[in-house]
């Protein structure tokens, strides 16, 4: 029971990483697009392209930290009373990416426009960065905020949102009928995988030099299945996009994106803190855990529809207003 | 782990700071984050129900100010469980496992508001318009589903129940329902329950009552008023009752604090009742009105019940002078407030009874435009009352505020409290500059119609898209 209770967790934070992820992706995208002409029309793509599913990411992350707090205490305490400091960092850009994306719509003056933009897209960097960053940290064993591994897991976490991003906005941009954003999207998903091979390849080097035994159970254990899909997949959803075929190509980011985030997971099981801390050492008592298994059965049975049927009537174009 | 409770001391103050401020923010978002669907789907109803266009368009409109509200609540609420972590690790490590449970519940309350208030504003155009009533039936169960959970963890803190400690003081074993459902969690439930609804009510009556008294009379002020007063005005006088309940079990499980409120210094009968007034160190009472007896009354129905005082506890066990003070006033405002709003709800109701219309008085207006504010006044003190009346205890009389503060240095959570102040400075002003805005466009919008969620930057539709621009 207590492992289910872990894959729960690993559950809410894939969750947070591939859905938070294409928002933030979209951010980044949104910083890139400067001011020109072809910029402001990519950027008024990712504003419309924002589904008014925009806060329910959020949900991913609260239901994290609740799963962590209540069914590992331990973990909790060590981890925040040692890592505080990248968890700040990403939380300033959590509240100022969502101030500054409503104010973009309520300036008026130009230049005010602007700097909200700005502002909105730099805070897009920061929380993806600082929130990979902490795992980073956690899968060193050492919970040193800033250590190679946390800045290595942090780039990682850049690339793959960005590459994410881009390829749902690619979508998006087929959907909205606009093929130069199409176009646009599409090198910006060939760039950003390549930008994600290349940074997933330092990070794996910089695993090596700093968590050997974690590299070992990633490429030669139980990390092994899912860092061979990443490896696959990512190539393989860039591929299909770059080619035009728009078939698969978006549930392909997300399994690429998602099962990094499991390979690092796997790959240092048992342990929440490797060399430090098991999930047996941290589970908190049994009728906590049955009712966390409940709760999450709750989450799968009622919440689970309740999100389809959100992507449902969004998709269908349900929920729109009648002058978009 | 050892830890030298010394050493941490110097965060202490900053945290306790920041978390007050952040929470004393989102507890203004809470009443019409949980209260205003039902609010407006009750509107949406009488809509549907009695074929009313504008009533219709009133619940719109409420919907929008609903999804705005809930955006800055989603994201503060977001940085509060953060807190929990940043500001208070050993809180949680130690008793996350029972007092974490609510939380999770809460988990689910948010999942549902967050989806069910997406499809509620932005399918009013494309669904049927009983598909999308019966939809929103989601939400009030949702928020009070929030609710319980955030009050069942709140509760844990004031009455810890349903956890066994090991030798270290670990928890070692947790009885679900126990700490779900601890001692506190009955009277603080209604309590809270009930003051979102009435606050959300005179808050959103509020609104059409400064609308009268500026000259609009018509169906649409009519109707937008006399739906949340009454909801209001029904819940007000049951708050006393409840109120009166939540004080006397206060005295039973928490006399420390129960102590704080009433300013009581040396345990006795025929206790008399402090309105307003001040205690120093020596237990001198200062300023005030002294009621003889009245506390005794109050609390066994007979001016021979013992009242516990705060001398009869040890000085590091009960709130400081300053800490009593507060919790006193606060105490006062919130009921003094709470009565006049009593009296208000009663008025109104007396006109509707007898006159069967809307009371005609530009002073019953003048109150209740004032209403709203008053409200959310008492929801603050309230909040003050039970959070600083605790005091030194984080979790009462079992872990102190001090053993569970961050090792962080000081100066760091005064600099993440510093950017906070600025950052929820910002939202504040954006979002009050939105709702003026919204007010001012459905002004214009009522000489022509608009749809009302445009240019609502809660979330991505709002916008029209343009591709070739």
């Amino acid at each position: 029971m207590p492992d289910l209770i872990a894959f729960v967790l690993l559950l809410a934070i894939t969750a947070y990483s591939t859905a938070g992820g294409v928002d933030f992706g979209a951010g980044i995208w949104d910083l890139m697009a400067g001011n020109s002409p072809r910029g402001r029309e990519a950027r008024a793509l990712i504003d419309h392209a924002m589904a008014p599913v925009w806060e329910v990411n959020n949900v991913w992350l609260v239901l994290a930290i609740v799963l962590t707090w209540t069914g590992f205490p331990i973990l909790f305490q060590q981890v925040f009373s040692s890592l505080y400091p990248l968890f700040t960092f990403a939380l300033l850009g959590l509240v100022l990416r969502g101030a500054f994306f409503a104010f973009r719509h309520v300036a008026e003056e130009p230049r005010a426009h602007r700097i909200a933009d700005v502002v909105f897209g730099l805070s897009s960097l920061l929380t993806p960065f600082f929130f990979a960053a902490s795992l980073g940290a956690i899968a060193s064993g050492h919970l040193v905020p800033f250590s190679p591994m946390s800045v290595a897991f942090g780039l990682v976490s850049l690339a793959a949102t960005a590459f994410s991003g881009a390829s749902f906005l690619v979508g998006d941009a087929r959907r909205y009928g606009a093929p130069e954003l199409v176009v646009h999207f599409q090198r910006r998903t060939v760039v950003a995988a390549a930008a994600l091979i290349a940074v997933g390849t330092f990070a794996l080097g910089v695993i090596w030099w700093q968590a050997p035994d974690l590299l070992r159970s990633m490429l030669a254990g139980k990390g092994l299945p899912f860092a061979l899909a990443t490896m696959i997949l990512t190539p393989l959803a860039t591929f299909l996009i770059w080619r035009g075929i728009f078939r698969w190509y978006r549930v392909l980011t997300v399994a690429a994106v998602g099962s990094m985030v499991f390979a690092w997971a796997f790959a240092q099981s048992p342990y929440l803190v490797p060399g430090q801390l098991t999930i047996s050492q941290a589970i908190a008592p049994p009728p906590t855990q049955v009712l966390l298994l409940v709760v999450a059965a709750v989450v799968v049975l009622v919440i689970g529809p309740a999100m389809g049927l959100l992507y449902y009537l969004d998709q269908r174009s349900a929920l729109e207003s009648p002058e978009s | 782990m050892d830890v030298d409770v010394d050493a941490l001391e110097p965060a202490l103050l900053p945290s306790r700071i920041q978390m007050a401020f952040t929470l004393a923010y989102h507890v203004l978002l809470v009443p019409l984050g949980v209260a205003l669907p039902s609010l407006t789907l009750l509107m949406e109803g009488i809509g549907i129900y009695r074929k009313d266009p504008v009533a219709l368009k009133i619940a719109r409109r409420w919907s929008v100010v609903m999804a705005v509200q809930f955006a800055v609540g989603a994201v503060t609420g977001t940085i509060l469980s953060f807190e929990f972590g940043i500001l208070w690790p050993r809180l949680m490590g130690r008793f996350g496992a029972a007092m974490g449970l609510g939380f999770a519940i809460e988990g689910w309350a948010f999942f549902l508001e967050a989806i069910f208030i997406g499809i509620y504003l932005y399918g009013w155009n494309r669904l049927r318009p009983r598909t999308h009533f019966l939809l929103g039936l989601v939400l009030p169960p949702a928020g009070l589903l929030g609710a319980f959970g955030v009050l069942a963890s709140n509760s844990f803190m004031n009455t810890p129940g349903g956890v066994t400690l090991g030798a270290n003081g670990q928890v070692t074993d947790v009885d679900v329902m126990g700490a779900l459902f601890t001692r506190a969690l009955g009277h603080e439930f209604w309590h809270f329950l009930v003051a979102l609804y009435l606050t959300a009510g005179f808050m959103v009556a509020s609104v059409y009552a400064v609308a009268w008294l500026r000259g609009r009379r018509d169906h649409y002020q009519r109707l937008a008023f006399a739906v949340p007063f009454t909801v209001a005005a029904l819940l007000t006088p049951w708050q006393l009752l409840i109120g009166d309940l939540a004080a006397r079990a206060m005295a039973e499980d928490q006399p420390q604090k129960f102590a704080a409120m009433e300013i009581t210094w040396q345990t006795r009968d025929h206790n008399p009742e402090v309105v307003l007034g001040l205690i120093d160190d020596q237990g001198e009472i200062h300023l005030g009105l002294s009621i003889p007896a009245l506390d005794s009354i109050l609390v066994g129905y007979s001016p021979n019940t013992t009242v516990r005082g705060l001398s009869a506890f040890p000085a590091d066990a009960r709130p400081t002078t300053v800490e009593a003070n507060i919790t006193h006033l606060a105490f006062d405002t919130m009921v003094g407030l709470g009565s006049v709003g009593a009296a208000l709800s009663v008025w109104y109701l007396w006109v509707i009874w007898r006159r069967r219309r809307l009371p005609d008085s530009s002073w019953f207006y003048r109150l209740a435009a004032l209403a709203g504010v008053g409200a959310y006044v008492c929801v603050e003190a309230g909040w003050i009352t039970t959070e600083v009346g605790r005091q030194p205890w984080i979790v009462y009389d079992t872990m102190r505020v001090s053993e569970a503060v961050t090792d962080a240095p000081a100066s760091f959570v005064w600099s993440m409290l510093a950017a906070l102040v600025v950052v929820y400075g910002v939202i504040a002003y954006f979002f009050i500059t939105l709702l003026l805005r919204l007010s001012a466009r459905w002004k214009r919008e009522d000489l022509r119609e608009e749809a009302p969620e445009v240019g609502v930057p809660y979330g991505p539709r709002s916008g029209k898209f343009e591709t070739g621009a």
